[in-house]
């Protein structure tokens, strides 16, 4: 069997998914239809505008099908795996720094929430979680050059602690994360 | 209050209104002071490989929103810095490209072409000076052309377009730009209905948040700068991250530029041709939605070396001419202005850059680019005209420092490009991601703009441009309200967008320009 061309697997997967949209999604998830009746008056319904996204989606996925580039860019295994280490690197380091703060809040008598906006606990969860991504960032854009863990860490840190300066002096109302949650 | 009533104020409010400090007495407006630190940051950022103007843009909005707040007010300091922005990044392109054969922006690529072969032979600030006289030219060229075509535009579409009419408009220039970006039709399409299904999110009439498969994170809608942000920025981010994996450290050649001194105007008669021709290719493709700088300066160098080979003069173009740094800087610098003309007379973006001015007008409110703008009011002031003629003022004032300290900072900022961009890239990231949680105060909003920062990287590697995307997800609200409108003012007519000759030209243009743009493209 002949292989598909990188385009032709797109036309065919939003194809796929512009059926989904228009027969299933858009008829479950809005309350009016394409045209509704309002005190004997026809408007246009909450489903029309959607319908015209997923027709424009069918549209581009016919003509991608069509009219493959045979010199599309290839969606690769190596990607897939640059996302999943991208996946990971969020997960954490943006648990960290939505967690970690309370966390070490909860071991005093007050907890978190009273101390969110004072120091040095309204910095604990972003400067950390912040120092953890731009480290493993930075470390994962060039590993051949094997960086020391110690000096990604430590740009990691002053970036993040930078960062957070610079929002957080001069301005007393902007709340840093995670502390607009809590 | 006349047009001249309505010039005046727009000056004022740019030369007199809130000063910053004094300076021998005289008081420093506020909206002077930001044209002035916008137009440095974007030389900084555009003469950094790996930064753009739009990446500026996008982390400096909420740090301005957060300073200036959501009035009125606000209004001319932020778009004032985003415009010095907007311009100084374009000049500042060049630096690299020039001194170390690395492009700052995509524009640039051809200013290497001519510009680094200058540089190895010792001219490196002849070249720069050339770059800088050339850009600042097609700035201030398009920058006329702009002042004097979006009015006229505007008072034509409010004259003569009624609701079906700016519906198809709109449709027209969404298919516009889904037809001539990137090097598919079928992707562009793709790249439109995305941005519209995502526009689509939880913003019906209905009490019930439509598409939102009930989640209460959804029912707020998508957040305008999450996606944007998303799409635009943590894409590419991510995929410089990818591509730095593969190639490897950073080479940057030595700085070559001499010291001796060239006076640049016995060169003038040589370049003003090119200069005048590559400001009008560029002028022309700006004020087209969609239609980017890139491909101004690819028109504007190509038209200038056939030009040139004509000429016999040597050297040829690629080997170092000067013509090549003046076509296309030229080309190049003159989109930034025409791109406002379609924003200001009709409220549609037509490149990344203008895109983050819409969003600062739509975060801060109390001006909504269209042809409203310009409308004339018979008794009392419009103040929306009297912003955008404190924006054009603004952007003169750009243009003016340009010309007297743009030349001087461009030389002085060649280090950035020795900045790491294994550093730089991720500090970036949490920059844009720290921004959008300062502004939507939620770390729903910062996984949201992670989503659509993957499904921008995504289209970057399967081919697909995120601009249409981007455009489409801006103007669904409008062109959604102005159909629904159109509907119930023509009694429910089915074939509104065929009601009039100009509904009529224009949705079968909007048909016709996807077709033709089918020919001869994938």
């Amino acid at each position: 069997m002949q292989k598909l061309s990188s385009d032709r697997w797109l036309g065919l997967l939003v194809f796929a998914f512009a059926l989904v949209l228009l027969f299933v999604w858009i008829p479950l998830d809005t309350e009016t239809g394409l045209l509704e009746k309002l005190r004997r008056r026809v408007l246009i319904g909450d489903a029309l505008g959607p319908t015209v996204a997923g027709c424009v989606l069918l549209l581009g996925a016919v003509l991608t099908w069509l009219r493959p580039d045979p010199c599309a860019p290839r969606l690769r295994p190596e990607n897939l795996r640059w996302i999943a280490a991208l996946t990971l690197v969020f997960a954490l380091s943006l648990a960290l720094m939505r967690h970690l703060g309370p966390l070490v809040g909860s071991l005093t008598d007050t907890g978190y929430r009273p101390l969110r906006n004072t120091l040095p606990w309204k910095y604990i969860g972003y400067i950390t979680g912040g120092t953890l991504m731009v480290a493993a960032l930075s470390g994962m854009a060039q590993p051949a050059q094997k960086r020391r863990l110690w000096a990604l860490l430590l740009t990691g840190f002053c970036a993040a602690t930078l960062i957070a300066l610079a929002y957080d002096l001069p301005f007393e109302d902007l709340l840093l994360p995670p502390n607009g949650d809590l | 209050m006349d047009i001249w009533g309505h010039i005046q104020l727009g000056v004022q409010a740019v030369f007199f209104a809130n000063p910053a400090f004094e300076l021998f007495g005289l008081g420093v407006s506020i909206v002077l002071v930001m044209v002035a630190a916008g137009f440095v940051l974007g030389i900084v950022v555009g003469a950094t490989p790996g930064l753009a103007g739009p990446i500026a843009m996008a982390i400096s909005l909420p740090i301005l929103i957060s300073v200036f707040g959501y009035s009125v007010d606000a209004l001319l300091p932020v778009l004032g810095f985003l415009i010095g922005i907007m311009k100084g990044a374009t000049v500042g392109g060049a630096v690299p490209a020039i001194l170390f054969n690395t492009p700052g922006t995509p524009d640039a690529y051809m200013t290497a072409l001519d510009g680094f072969p200058m540089s190895r032979r010792g001219e490196a600030k002849r070249a720069l000076k050339i770059a800088h006289l050339s850009s600042a030219s097609g700035d201030t060229f398009s920058d006329v052309v702009l002042v004097l075509c979006a009015p006229f535009l505007a008072i034509l579409v409010e004259r003569y377009l009624d609701l079906p009419e700016k519906a198809a408009l709109l449709l027209l220039s969404l298919a516009f730009i889904a037809s001539v970006i990137g090097g598919s039709v079928g992707k562009g399409l793709i790249s439109m209905g995305l941005g519209l299904l995502a526009a689509m999110i939880a913003t019906g009439e209905d009490f019930y948040p439509r598409l939102t498969m009930g989640a209460p994170g959804l029912s707020g809608g998508i957040p305008l700068a999450a996606a944007i942000l998303g799409v635009l920025i943590i894409g590419e981010v991510f995929k410089s991250l990818e591509e730095l994996r593969s190639e490897g450290p950073q080479k940057v050649a030595r700085d070559t530029q001499s010291r001796q001194k060239h006076r640049l105007w016995p060169e003038l008669p040589r370049l003003w041709p090119h200069i005048l021709r590559s400001s009008i290719v560029g002028t022309a493709i700006g004020a087209l939605p969609g239609v980017g700088s890139t491909l101004a300066a690819t028109l504007g160098y190509t038209m200038a070396s056939r030009s040139h080979a004509k000429t016999g003069r040597t050297p040829a173009f690629g080997q170092g001419a000067p013509e090549g740094i003046a076509a296309t800087e030229a080309a190049n610098s003159s989109v930034s202005g025409a791109n406002l003309i379609p924003v200001l007379s009709l409220g549609i973006p037509g490149n990344a850059a203008a895109v983050f001015l819409i969003l600062a007008m739509e975060s801060i409110g109390g001006f909504t680019p269209g042809p409203s703008v310009f409308a004339l009011p018979a008794s009392g002031t419009n103040p929306e005209l009297v912003i955008a003629f404190g924006l054009f003022t603004a952007m003169f004032c750009a243009n003016a420092l340009n010309w007297t300290l743009g030349g001087l900072f461009m030389r002085q900022v060649g280090i950035m490009s020795r900045v790491p961009k294994a550093i730089l890239l991720p500090v970036v990231l949490l920059l844009t991601l720290t921004a959008i949680y300062v502004q939507e105060g939620k770390m729903l909003a910062v996984w949201i703009t992670l989503a659509f920062g993957l499904l921008g990287y995504l289209m970057r590697r399967t081919g697909i441009s995120p601009l249409p995307f981007v455009i489409a997800f801006i103007l669904a609200g409008k062109l959604e309200a102005t159909a629904r409108q159109a509907f119930a003012a023509t009694g429910s007519d089915p074939w509104l967008l065929f009601s009039s000759p100009i509904a009529f030209t224009f949705t079968s243009l909007a048909i016709f320009v996807v077709f033709w743009n089918l020919r001869g493209r994938k």
